[in-house]
């Protein structure tokens, strides 16, 4: 019963989404709730985030699994990052 | 579905399951005990907090004896209530007032407690108002706190590896991250037969059938239950993994900014008048001005700012009956000098956003807006987790039971699966024994309690992984589990006269609770013993099976090879 290997990634592969997923899904999930303390009040983002911010970064490492290539992933959470943290730091100053 | 994601939701769960299971088993079932945490205290103690009233608690004599011992002038002191209103950890902070203060560096102070602050002579301790008598932390250690801290693995912050927490704290956080994570992909995976899985349960069939059945149609009843116990879980054992970096970026790197401004501690200061107030300030009518304005409501934290001085505040935070509100908290503060309220929030109307979110998840984790029906529920949804955890154990075994499998994986698989089964399923004998062993020891304190509950878990351990068969693991902590939790009921009754028709004709109901709750455990036990035993009668005598550890792969198998745990 255990799952099919063809359809599972190969080790560095594997690294690749693992990492990507755990710290790449960590600072999407981060950027985006900072980004959102420019439309609501600032402790409010902070306390949901407690909530939404977990359950939002283990999907993340989830896509990270699914996703074809690690590279692409890797690629993505970064772009995704830059973008809200960037964003964030524009709106501040 | 999807095939390719199916079978990776498939894997990722295995996986991220396979990990986390002994340890998350560790979890669910003493949390599922640490419900009934402040019932396991006073059952220990042989002391009822029922029938007595926040309003007896004298604050006064407290802070009198503090006073005569360490003179309060100037200091902040921080009284956090337990919910049964008889304990109260206590914080005395140093004083403000600079003449005071060099006098009292100069002699040692009692520094009590485990969260020492280092500032010279301010303390930490436990106080029991019914006995009027203040104890320190590892004096005032019991049963109750054990399984407690058991379950956010406190006990292993022995371990001297820290990486920003503690490492039992770490461990407990990445293991609830995993099980999170491990929740959602097993939704996901059984998302397409959800309806109908939920439905389908064969008990009368092939042994693997019926783990895949328990652990899916378990699984699926308590999904909403175990998520909302993986999140909350998250967010209060490893909280620092947000708060740090919002406290960074957002509040200039002061994590205390970010706790008051959701409103965990009050940081206020108030300038140091060097006045001394003519008379002493008691603080019991305080409390009682509180319980007028906000009847039902529980003073949960009471800070003393500035003890004594012109610019001495009181600050009383109180929780509003569960019965009428499940969110909110009120807020008031005192002035002493001026006999005025500087400010106050009703904990029962204008209810802010911030808690309503703080009550969902604490309300949520810890149970406690229902009284016994939600925890007795808490609990038996909780016992559940532990059984889909040992089902999906077993299903990982014996999926991995194949020919094709290699013979070294196998050993391995089985190895793996014989340890943390003997693990978890030991933990109730060892439960109940300590149960036992603290009534007959009036004096167990942490110590005792480590020793009976560590070295004790370990033999039965080390006793079922080297005797390498899991229905036998099964079968007889069961039966031992069953028997000595029918015994704590009966030592209880026998060493302090407090049988259970006793103690709930006087309304010692959180003496009665923890009697019943092993009493019931000890019934269900006996009767999944008896039934275990007329099953395996009327399937006749079990062939002798060759452990998969000893099995040497076959040649050229005509038919699946038996595993050690599926029914011939």
């Amino acid at each position: 019963m255990p799952a099919n290997k063809k359809y599972l990634s190969s080790p560095w592969q594997r690294f690749l989404k693992i990492t990507a997923g755990f710290v790449g899904g960590y600072f999407v999930m981060l950027s985006l709730h900072l980004l959102l303390t420019h439309l609501f009040p600032q402790e409010q983002v902070v306390i949901t985030a407690f909530i939404t911010g977990y359950i939002l970064w283990a999907v993340l490492l989830l896509l990270a699994f699914l996703c074809k290539s690690g590279w692409k992933i890797w690629g993505i959470y970064l772009i995704l990052s830059g973008t809200f943290y960037g964003l964030f730091h524009l709106l501040n100053h | 579905m999807n095939i390719r994601n199916y079978n990776i939701y498939f894997n990722t769960h295995t996986i991220s399951g396979i990990i986390i299971c002994a340890l998350l088993y560790v979890i669910f079932f003493a949390g599922s005990f640490s419900f009934f945490r402040d019932e396991i205290s006073a059952w220990q103690k042989n002391r009822s907090a029922y029938a007595h009233p926040a309003s007896a608690n004298d604050y006064d004599y407290l802070l009198d004896s503090l006073h005569a011992a360490h003179n309060l002038l100037g200091r902040d002191i921080t009284f956090y209530v337990q919910d049964n209103n008889v304990q109260a950890y206590v914080n005395m902070g140093p004083s403000q007032d600079t003449t005071v203060k060099k006098k009292s560096t100069g002699e040692d102070g009692p520094r009590r407690g485990r969260r020492g602050r280092g500032n010279g002579d301010s303390a930490y301790f436990q106080y029991d108002f019914k006995q009027n008598k203040a104890g320190s932390y590892a004096e005032s250690y019991d049963m109750g706190e054990f399984l407690y801290r058991l379950h956010f693995l406190a006990q292993l912050n022995q371990v001297p590896i820290r990486i920003g927490t503690p490492f039992g704290y770490l461990v407990a956080g990445i293991v609830s991250f995993l099980f999170l994570f491990a929740l959602i992909t097993g939704l996901l995976l059984h998302w397409d037969k959800i309806v109908s899985n939920f439905f389908t349960f064969r008990p009368w069939s092939k042994w693997k059938t019926i783990w895949t059945d328990m652990h899916t149609a378990l699984g699926v009843i308590g999904f909403p239950f175990q998520l909302m116990y993986a999140v909350t879980g998250v967010i209060l054992i490893v909280n620092t993994a947000l708060v740090l970096p919002f406290s960074k970026l957002l509040y200039d790197g002061n994590s205390e900014e970010l706790y008051t401004a959701i409103g965990y501690n009050d940081a206020s200061t108030y300038e140091y008048a060097y006045q001394p107030l003519g008379e002493r300030v008691a603080l019991n009518p305080y409390l009682q001005q509180v319980s007028e304005r906000w009847p039902g409501s529980h003073a949960s934290r009471i800070y003393i700012k500035n003890y004594g001085d012109q610019s001495m505040h009181i600050t009383v935070e109180a929780t509003p009956s569960v019965e009428t509100n499940f969110a909110g908290a009120g807020k008031i503060t005192f002035h002493p000098a001026s006999h005025s309220i500087t400010t106050e929030k009703s904990p029962t109307v204008s209810v802010t956003y911030l808690d309503r979110v703080k009550a969902l998840i604490y309300r949520l984790h810890f149970g406690d807006f229902g009284g016994y029906p939600v925890k007795t529920t808490f609990f038996v949804l909780g016992i559940m987790g532990c059984l889909v955890i040992i089902s999906g154990i077993l299903i990982w075994l014996v999926a991995r039971d194949k020919k094709n499998i290699p013979a070294h994986k196998r050993k391995f698989n089985f190895w793996a699966a014989n340890v943390f089964v003997a693990i978890c399923l030991t933990m109730l004998p060892v439960t109940a024994l300590t149960f036992i062993a603290i009534k007959l020891n009036p004096a167990a304190d942490q110590t005792f309690i480590y020793r009976i509950y560590f070295y004790s878990w370990l033999a039965s351990s080390c006793l079922y992984v080297a005797r390498r068969n899991l229905r036998t693991t099964n079968k007889e902590t069961l039966a031992l589990g069953a028997l000595l939790s029918l015994c704590i009921p009966l030592v209880n009754g026998i060493k302090t006269g407090h049988w259970m028709w006793q103690t709930y004709r006087t309304g010692a109901l959180d003496i009665f609770v923890v009697d019943l709750l092993w009493l019931v455990i000890g019934i269900v036990g006996v009767i999944a013993v008896l039934r275990i035993r007329a099953n395996e009668r009327k399937v006749g005598p079990e062939k002798p099976v060759i452990p998969a550890t000893r099995e040497v792969a076959p040649i050229t198998p005509l038919e699946e090879p038996r595993s050690a745990i599926d029914h011939p």
